[in-house]
């Protein structure tokens, strides 16, 4: 595989201007500028619409023929997504979820990339393979076994199985960091092993401080996985102790038992939010994330 | 000090991954339902039944269907988005965020998002197609559903473009430059010199793009059009995939032992289809030879 780069920073060889990237015309650059603020358009659309949503009525919203705008901002929505469900519980449930996860499989799958960045033993290539294998099984087929599994032993309704998965390590993680330790001079250790330090504090006094953009690459990653899924909180969790995902998905009720379209709107805003916030300020660490899973030769 | 260091997650594939596949093997061989103690060994008849068993058969079917659309469109349409944004141009930086936010959007936002646009009176679609005589339609029911689930996977097919778009900028200049030289036009340099040189990142992407797409469940759940929790019977059948009709055995139909059979035969499908994938490969994906992958 050759080596890929970080998009977000500018390739290691600045491209000089080819013809082949290049446009020619000036015409040319105009047709290209169309089509991407067209495709812009299409792709932001669905934010801008379920922001408006948020903000109309419920009259405005099945009003035909359909108002595009508001007559007035219906912040109210907000107020009544905050309070007609428990939002500040669940909210809390999810990022204590998240977190919990984030923190726990971002060090154990250090712990692992270290392992099979660094240290030797019998079967560490087949090892090897069988977690990039793992990345290829569908989460969906071990999930409903596990959850009936998890009922069986009491764990359902808990948040242990998040901690258990935590400390599991994800293959996709351990690769991101093992790319990334394997990387670093063999120099570093050998003087540190001349001074009688042990592997766990090499890893944890010179590797570990090394890797800050990693491991916030993986915290961010892992963290908006969990706060993001719908359907282990879905199987797992009562509705009292479930996340904001579940709850945003079905709790919002008029009185007919039908959905509530606007307040559930404006909730599905407050919890998309923090996803885009967090990644529009750490875009590079996304990026990051996503093609080193993408790009294994 | 190897094992110490990978035993985490050695424990984790064995407790979390191995154990339930495992346990689901011999599920399947039940008539376990989930709560009762009094199941019994039934032999493969779960497995006799899938075989006869028409909905789940179709809901395969369908489930191919969706796979052999969405992902080559998600494929060829992250490195159109790539190969546009590969270039010299202004604010590519801003239109590159554009198309990759929608892929960090949280399962259930985007279902909520776009229900609000799929809708029949109050959705923007239906009120763009007005403009030009078409509708209303009614998107979230059959047939029509299928499409609104594909047009949703597509949105977020900027995952894949950033991919593609390191791997355009790991392709070198110079090779480039050569083909132009040897009077090569822009769409021969494209076709010649940079699919085969990024073809094994191509591979990759259909390979997890299909794994993605078999696993798909959630979306047709939440954009039927009540979506209480678990309601499968509100799913439209021209979304009912396989996984729907398999959370449906779990959950709605409490046949866990049958459940388990089709997440066996599902697992079994799935490996057939990616080691067939991964043997077309030998005949058009080119992988460089390079030190990189003697690590």
């Amino acid at each position: 595989m050759t080596v890929v780069r970080d998009p977000a920073r500018p390739a290691i060889k600045p491209a000089p201007p080819t013809p082949a990237r290049r446009p020619r015309r000036p015409a040319d650059a105009a047709g290209t500028y169309l089509l991407l603020m067209t495709l812009a358009v299409l792709f932001a659309g669905p934010f801008a619409w379920l922001v408006l949503a948020a903000l109309k009525t419920k009259a405005e919203w099945v009003a035909l023929p359909m108002k595009i705008l508001p007559e007035a901002p219906q912040w109210g929505n907000f107020t009544r997504a905050l309070t007609e469900i428990n939002f500040p519980a669940y909210l809390g449930n999810s990022l204590f979820l998240s977190f919990v996860y984030a923190i726990l499989i971002t060090f154990s799958s250090a712990v692992v990339g270290f392992g099979f960045a660094r240290l030797r033993g019998r079967g560490k290539r087949p090892l090897f393979v069988l977690l990039l294998s793992t990345m290829m099984l569908p989460q969906i087929l071990t999930l409903i076994p596990t959850y009936v599994l998890f009922a069986q032993v009491g764990l359902v309704n808990t948040y242990w199985p998040w901690v258990l998965w935590g400390l599991a390590a994800s293959p996709y993680l351990v690769f991101l960091f093992r790319q990334f330790f394997a990387a670093i001079p063999a120099e570093l250790e050998d003087a540190a092993i001349i001074d009688g330090c042990g592997y766990g504090r090499i890893f944890i006094r010179i590797f570990l401080p090394l890797s800050r953009p990693v491991l916030l690459t993986s915290f961010l990653l892992s963290f908006t996985w969990i706060w993001g899924d719908y359907i282990a909180p879905a199987l797992l969790l009562d509705p009292d102790h479930t996340t904001l995902s579940v709850a945003i998905s079905a709790f919002y009720r008029d009185p007919h038992g039908n959905p509530d379209a606007t307040v559930q709107a404006a909730a599905a805003t407050l919890y998309v939010i923090p996803v885009v916030v967090i990644f529009l300020f750490a875009q590079r660490y996304f990026i990051r994330g996503v093609v080193s899973s993408g790009v294994k030769g | 000090m190897f094992y110490l260091f990978v035993s985490p997650w050695v424990l984790g594939f064995v407790l979390l991954t191995a154990l339930p596949l495992g346990y689901a093997l011999l599920v399947s061989f039940t008539n376990f339902n989930g709560v009762s103690s009094r199941w019994r060994w039934v032999g493969t008849r779960n497995y006799t039944e899938l075989v006869r068993d028409t909905d789940a058969i179709s809901s395969l079917m369908r489930t191919l269907a969706f796979t052999a659309i969405s992902v080559p469109l998600m494929v060829a349409g992250g490195l159109g988005l790539a190969v546009l944004l590969n270039r010299r141009l202004k604010a590519v930086g801003l239109f590159r965020t554009i198309f990759f936010l929608p892929s960090v959007v949280p399962v259930v936002a985007m279902a909520i998002m776009w229900k609000l646009i799929f809708n029949r009176d109050g959705g923007i679609l239906n009120a763009i197609l007005e403009k030009i005589s078409i509708g209303p339609i009614a998107w979230l029911v059959d047939p029509n559903a299928f499409y609104a689930l594909i047009i949703l996977t597509l949105w977020g097919l900027g995952g894949g473009m950033v991919i593609m778009l390191a791997a355009l900028q790991g392709v070198p200049v110079e090779l480039e430059e050569a083909a132009v030289v040897d009077g090569a036009n822009r769409w021969h340099v494209f076709r010649h010199v940079t699919v085969p040189m990024i073809s094994p990142i191509i591979f990759f992407q259909i390979v997890t793009g299909i794994i993605a797409s078999f696993q798909i469940v959630i979306q047709p759940l939440l954009l039927a059009e009540t979506n209480q929790v678990g309601a499968v019977a509100q799913v439209p059948q021209s979304t009912h995939l396989y996984m729907v009709q398999v959370y449906q055995e779990f959950f709605a139909n409490n046949r866990y032992g049958y459940g388990s059979a089709m997440l066996w035969v599902f697992f079994l499908v799935i490996l057939t289809i990616t080691l067939l994938v991964q043997r077309s490969s030998r005949l058009w994906v080119h992988y460089q030879v390079d030190s990189e992958a003697e690590r």
